[in-house]
């Protein structure tokens, strides 16, 4: 890879949520060649520190005691802007208004405290076909301010919805269909319950800067081809999170798909499963959540000890 | 010797009209039917920073600050996964939603998931009630291990709507119709708007802590002098009590604070004369208790880890001393006859007495700072011969420390008192200081802790070094 795009300081989302809607209005106008490669440059700002307030009000939206060290869920959206920039570059192939999280996955390598001076840097890979549209993976990494020690990594996998770029590989049909998945589906006995109100979009985007506008309310997930507005899904993946055990060692993974959008307000029923040595020490968590109404699935996935 | 007066103001009518009516409280101290099983041994403890209210911790709430001094606490005696036998703790602030507050703390913790806990509250004593009352369960083999402590946040204190609109939404939710809800709505008005928040003005005189312990130095006839010296002794000996690393292991750091905020190690009797009357003001001249030797109001938490001996052993950790005896005591404070912070001076009588110890026999003194003044009364009152006869039912004075032996690590006037987390960090502290001490004249060495509470209570214990 190249030398990275270095940025002088963290960029702000809400300007590059901003310059999104503008390349998405320039790129229906005025890009009649798509471009079908994905920049090679990775972007990386220095010298990055948590905002204690944030992190505190991130904790405590959680439902989790604020702690000095950051929540795994904090780092992706201390990552997230960084990501974003890549994103929005003229030359990433995909609009990043409306594009759908498909999965997260990361490795909590060593803890990170709220005084630690980081550097994050992130780059895109793997373009590819799916059934639906396109798809593209995120990195984000966090290390130690001179680089010299990974502390979180997360691959996020987007969908641009219904692009279908020429050139890519077409999508192999032999997984089961999206309905047909819905249908093998049996949610099991709950062992939780969230309510969710129609600001926890706006709650989530308040603590973690993440203010896409599928989040914020009706009318501006309206504008972008949403019937409501919809949870943020790293607001899923932090809340199972902070009710994993904490005896969780300061190194783990995690791992979440996302299958349908929670749409606002939504009660969402729960099930989390924890598996444990003879003595009791916690290995792994298993969790899958639906719609307490319809048990069509939300998300599901994994949290494990590394 | 200084004789109280018994007519210091119109609050305070002359004490008792019978000795038997006056030491009637001090006249029975319980004896136990047989000797404990077992002991109870403190291990160690962990704190965070004490800060001074809207400083460090203005956004930490009371589960954050004990779930960061149980997490310590845990880190420190590996204690990860660990079931114990039960854990309580307690807030004086408190949210109603937090009335499962030391259960989720501990769900929040690495110790295992199927720790019980509950909480507890005896205002300031909250720590101290914890230690005893956990001690007494192993003592009596009803568990091996323990986990006392307590917290509180001057910062995220409770604000409840007005009684009024309390009154409206409660019958509002029991309205059916809309037009009951319409008419129910109707009756709010704008004051019923403005929020309740808490005080520490004492229910029954509408007096705050600091106004009643104006009245208490003002009839112990504690001079300014005296309770600046004291203050001035409390941020030395805490600051120097740091500069040898004593706290080392006994805190964790926390949203960036390594030491108690209030801590003045430049203070001088200078800039504590300084300072004008905060409590008191219409003792006119009398007024001498200032915000400097006064405890402000402080944001932190403590955890104290509490097991049988064996508990102890079996997992290679330190026993530092024992929990040996504690003792509670209340006063009639309402209509003056005692200070309202004056109970430690009848409880650590009695607790001496059922033990077979005298203030001689004590080699530490960790008495509670609320204020500069509730330390030297209490001193004062010992040290009374009339009240010592009358009151305490002794033949003369109870009698007088040696005041290099208090407070000699710096207590709340330095560190603050986050009102709860106040007993945890005297019995840790303590604890580790009669370990260092070692036996005294073939002993083990002593140490008198002494707490005074809202609502004219005090509780006491001595513990007894390993």
């Amino acid at each position: 890879m190249s030398e990275p795009t270095l940025l002088s300081e963290m960029p702000s989302l809400s300007k590059l949520y901003v310059n999104a809607a503008a390349m998405a209005a320039k790129g229906k106008v005025l890009r009649s060649e798509p471009v079908v490669a994905l920049p090679s440059r990775a972007v990386e700002v220095r010298g990055v520190r948590a905002d204690l307030a944030k992190v505190t009000e991130f904790a405590h939206l959680m439902g989790e005691p604020a702690r000095d060290l950051l929540p795994s869920g904090y780092l992706h959206a201390l990552a997230f802007p960084v990501a974003m920039t890549v994103m929005v570059q003229d030359d990433f192939p995909l609009p990043l208004l409306g594009m759908i999280h498909l999965r997260n996955q990361v490795e909590h390598v060593a803890p990170v405290l709220f005084t630690d001076e980081l550097s994050v840097r992130a780059w895109a890979r793997d373009l590819a076909g799916h059934r639906s549209g396109t798809q593209v993976q995120l990195v984000a990494e966090i290390h130690n301010v001179d680089g010299t020690q990974l502390l979180w990594r997360g691959v996020s996998t987007y969908l641009a919805k219904g692009v279908f770029l020429p050139g890519l590989d077409k999508p192999t049909l032999d997984r089961p269909t999206a309905a047909a998945e819905r249908v093998d589906f049996v949610p099991p006995v709950p062992t939780a319950q969230w309510q969710l109100g129609v600001d926890t979009g706006r709650a989530y985007a308040a603590v973690s800067g993440d203010f896409n506008p599928i989040h914020l309310s009706v009318l501006t997930a309206k504008a972008l081809g949403l019937r409501r507005s919809i949870a943020h899904g790293m607001y899923a993946a932090s809340r199972v999170l902070a009710t994993v055990p904490q005896s969780k060692p300061h190194s783990f993974n995690w791992d979440i798909s996302f299958d349908s959008p929670m749409f606002l307000p939504a009660t969402v029923s729960l099930e989390v499963l924890d598996h444990r040595t003879s003595d009791g020490v916690w290995l792994s968590s298993e969790f899958t959540a639906w719609n307490a109404r319809s048990a069509r699935k939300y998300f599901s996935g994994t949290v494990t000890a590394a | 010797m200084t004789t109280p007066q018994a007519t210091a103001s119109a609050n305070q009518p002359a004490r008792g009209a019978t000795a038997s009516e006056d030491t009637a409280s001090t006249g029975k101290v319980a004896t136990p039917l047989f000797a404990a099983p077992r002991k109870a041994v403190i291990v160690g403890g962990n704190r965070i920073p004490f800060a001074r209210s809207g400083g460090a911790y203005a956004h930490s709430s009371n589960q954050d600050m004990l779930t960061a001094a149980l997490d310590g606490l845990v880190a420190r005696f590996g204690l990860a996964d660990e079931e114990i036998g039960e854990v309580a703790a307690g807030a004086v602030l408190k949210h109603s939603r937090d009335f499962n507050l030391t259960r989720e703390a501990v769900l929040g913790s690495a110790l295992s998931a199927t720790t019980p806990a509950y909480d507890l509250q005896q205002a300031c004593a909250t720590g101290m009630e914890a230690v005893i009352g956990l001690s007494n369960k192993i003592k009596l083999g009803q568990i091996d291990s323990a986990i006392a402590g307590g917290v509180d946040s001057a910062s995220d204190a409770p604000i409840a709507v007005s009684e009024g609109l309390r009154a409206i939404l409660l019958d509002l939710n029991r309205a059916k119709t809309m037009g009951q809800k319409v008419k129910i709505i109707s009756r709010i008005r704008p004051k019923d708007l403005s929020p309740d928040a808490p005080s520490t003005g004492e229910p029954r005189t509408g007096l705050s802590m600091g106004e009643h312990q104006a009245l208490t130095t003002a009839q112990w006839n504690i001079t300014r002098q005296a309770q600046d010296e004291l203050a001035l002794a409390s941020h030395k000996n805490l600051a120097a009590a740091y500069d040898h690393h004593f706290f080392d292991d006994l805190i964790t750091p926390f949203r960036g604070l390594n030491r108690d905020s209030n801590m003045r190690a430049d203070s001088s009797l200078e800039k504590l004369a300084k300072l004008k009357p905060a409590f008191g003001k219409s003792l006119g001249d009398a007024a001498t208790m200032t915000a400097g030797n006064s405890t402000p109001l402080t944001d932190g938490a403590s955890t104290v880890l509490l097991a049988s001996e064996e508990w102890a052993a079996a997992r290679d950790l330190p026993i530092l001393a024992d929990v040996l005896d504690g003792e509670a005591a209340a006063v009639d404070f309402v209509h003056g006859k005692d200070g309202l912070l004056m109970a430690p001076a009848f409880a650590v009588p009695r607790l001496l007495a059922r033990n077979g110890l005298t203030l001689a026999d004590i080699d530490y003194f960790e008495i509670h700072e609320a204020f500069a003044g509730t330390v030297l009364s209490t001193l004062a009152a010992w040290e009374d011969e009339e009240f010592g006869q009358t009151r305490l039912g002794l033949d003369g004075a109870f009698g007088s420390i040696d005041r290099a032996k208090l407070n000699v690590n710096g207590s709340s006037l330095a560190a603050g008192h986050p009102f709860a987390a106040t007993g945890g960090r005297l019995v840790a502290s303590l604890a580790k200081m009669l370990h260092e001490r070692g036996p005294v004249d073939g002993r083990p060495a002593r140490g008198l802790i002494s707490v005074c509470a809202a609502g004219g209570q005090g509780v006491v214990a001595i513990l007894e070094g390993r």
